[in-house]
């Protein structure tokens, strides 16, 4: 199910906020491996820094100290515009709002990204958008604006924008939890199968449990610590 | 935007059709050029001159012919009670006369020569206390009588009364009894474009001004907008939309992309650049920009004419339009330029709660 060599490994991260006697640190020496084809899940309370580790993680956040290794490159030793062109290459983001421009279509929204990212022509844009709209059940929502969709099609986009690129890492901040259970479903189903057809490495933060059964892989943090849970699957 | 265009081109519109009444005599008079009396500062302000000074300007190579002009503010006397203050235009009349309205058809132009015969603009009947042509009133106790109507005369101080030079010597105080006295000195060149060497030897007279006809006009008009207080409160008014543009404008951009700071913050997660970003207000700037001229230019159109009809004069040339446009653009632009300020305080860890 999972190759043996991890995509991201994160060793002995620490991240603190604030200073003096209101210094909090929220990552307390933190390791962590991430696979490719899998599905990795980390929950913990509110306020345990699932949300900290994940921008850590994927480049967002400078760690105190410790060293995150994507794809076999040191993410925080690389310059601003290194990360951004790595984020470009390699990562999609799913964060809790759904964070659409409202005056922009569906089709809108992912054309901005593909056009944006570089090398791809248009004619490959308008292919590759229309292909990841019928795979998410929009073909026919397609050309409504933000503010037309519900909330479950606006997360499907979201989705659809975050794996448009066919990146190596997803990274999804409780993609659920502005959802009823029937559409967080589908959600992390489509989750499941972008890394199971593409083995892409998945990283959801959530509270749900409901997840659970759909994650290779399961942490927890709490205080600052993690720890991993035993394989949810076989 | 459009509400924004919409204002600035209609106030612009607004203050050309003002200006314009203002110097329309002049516009409309067939003189290259305008004698008066010494640093005269606009129409309404001259000083009698003598006539002998029109020996003076006949004998310049330059000159084809000359005519006298008399021009002054009256009291209209009207017949049903109360007075009201005129601007009384006397000219000759023939059809190649100087002073004399283009506007004058051939019957006003023989109808004038009776003595006390006099032509107003049709806006201004009611103000004058009069119905129509054939009524009678007063200037200074001497009988006048409408014969003709103008339309587009509609003037910003008194109305406009135009008569033969007759009538005006005969019912204008500052004229009676002075046979050999003018307000103006009117000369047509045999070449207008010799009209400026005419004028820098007459202005060798220390005691006469001399102008070419739209030296004159705009020397009326600039004195209206910069020395008195309606004109300095039109040009502040003018201004002022130039200003409430901007601002609305820039605002409203600024307050775009700041309600879409968290998308944005997206596509910066994902690795777009700041650039590409920018790019992306400029280019909603400008089809802002755009759309709002589309939506003001029929509403502009359609305020203008309602404006005409209702006698006030707005003038919308296409120079206005297209420098009222270009500024529309520049201001959409511009205030997009503002608005990528805002992109500056976009950071994805805001988005991870």
């Amino acid at each position: 199910m999972s190759s043996s060599t991890p995509t991201l490994v994160a060793h002995h991260l620490f991240r603190s906020f604030g200073a003096g006697e209101t210094k909090t640190t929220v990552l307390h020496d933190v390791s962590l491996d991430l696979y490719g084809s899998q599905v990795s899940l980390l929950m913990g309370p509110s306020g345990s820094g699932k949300s900290t580790l994940l921008a850590v993680l994927s480049g967002l956040l400078r760690p105190d100290s410790g060293e995150v290794i994507a794809l076999g490159q040191q993410l925080w030793q690389m310059s601003e515009n290194e990360q951004r062109k790595f984020r470009l290459r390699h990562c999609g983001f799913i964060f809790q709002g759904f964070n659409l421009f409202p005056s922009l279509t569906a089709r809108e929204q992912l054309e901005m990204v593909l056009r944006w990212s570089e090398g791809v022509s248009q004619r490959e844009t308008e292919r590759r958008v229309e292909e990841s709209l019928m795979r998410l059940g929009l073909g026919q929502r397609a050309d409504l604006t933000a503010d037309q969709l519900s909330g479950g099609e606006k997360q499907r986009v979201a989705i659809a924008r975050a794996l448009l690129k066919e990146p190596t890492f997803c990274f999804a901040d409780e993609p659920t939890s502005s959802l009823d259970w029937s559409h967080g479903e589908q959600v992390v189903q489509l989750l499941r199968a972008a890394a199971r057809e593409r083995g892409a490495t998945i990283f959801i933060v959530a509270h749900d449990s409901r997840i659970v059964p759909y994650a290779d892989r399961v942490y927890y943090l709490e205080d600052g610590h993690l720890s991993q849970k035993p394989e949810p699957r076989a | 935007m459009a509400f924004c265009a919409q204002l600035n081109i209609l106030q612009w519109g607004v203050l050309l059709g003002t200006l314009s009444v203002l110097s329309m005599p002049i516009d409309r008079s067939q003189a290259d050029v305008w004698v008066a009396s010494r640093d005269v500062l606009s129409l309404e302000l001259g000083h009698p001159i003598p006539n002998d000074w029109e020996a003076r300007v006949a004998s310049q190579p330059e000159v084809e012919r000359t005519e006298t002009y008399l021009f002054s503010f009256g009291y209209w006397h009207k017949p049903t009670g109360g007075s009201e203050v005129c601007e009384v235009v006397g000219t000759q009349l023939g059809e190649q006369a100087l002073g004399a309205l283009a506007d004058l058809t051939p019957e006003m132009r023989m109808r004038l020569t009776e003595p006390g015969a006099v032509v107003v603009d049709a806006s201004e009947l009611d103000r004058l206390g009069v119905h129509g042509i054939g009524d009678a009133a007063e200037v200074y106790g001497h009988r006048v009588f409408v014969v003709g109507l103008l339309h587009g005369f509609k003037s910003v101080g008194g109305p406009y009364v135009f008569c033969s030079l007759r009538t005006a010597r005969m019912i204008l105080p500052l004229f009676q009894g002075k046979p050999h006295d003018t307000m103006y000195l009117l000369a047509r060149c045999k070449n207008p474009a010799a009209a400026h060497e005419l004028i820098e030897r007459l202005r060798q007279y220390p005691e006469l001004s001399a102008f070419t006809r739209d030296e004159f006009s705009r020397r009326t008009r600039v004195y209206w907008l910069t020395q008195t207080n309606a004109g300095i409160g039109m040009g502040c008014t003018a201004g002022l939309a130039l200003l409430v543009g901007l601002v609305v404008t820039s605002q409203t951009l600024y307050a775009a992309t700041a309600a879409s700071l968290r998308e944005y913050a997206v596509l910066r997660a994902l690795g777009i650049s700041r650039w590409r970003m920018g790019a992306m207000v400029l280019a909603q700037s400008f089809w802002v920009g755009l759309f709002g001229i589309a939506v003001a230019m029929p509403v502009i159109f359609s305020l203008g004419a309602a404006a005409n009809f209702a006698g006030a004069r707005v003038l919308l040339p296409a120079w206005l339009f297209a420098g009222g446009n270009a500024l529309t653009m520049a201001m959409a632009l511009i205030s997009g330029l503002a608005a990528l300020r805002s992109l500056r305080l976009v950071e994805p860890i805001t988005l991870l709660r």
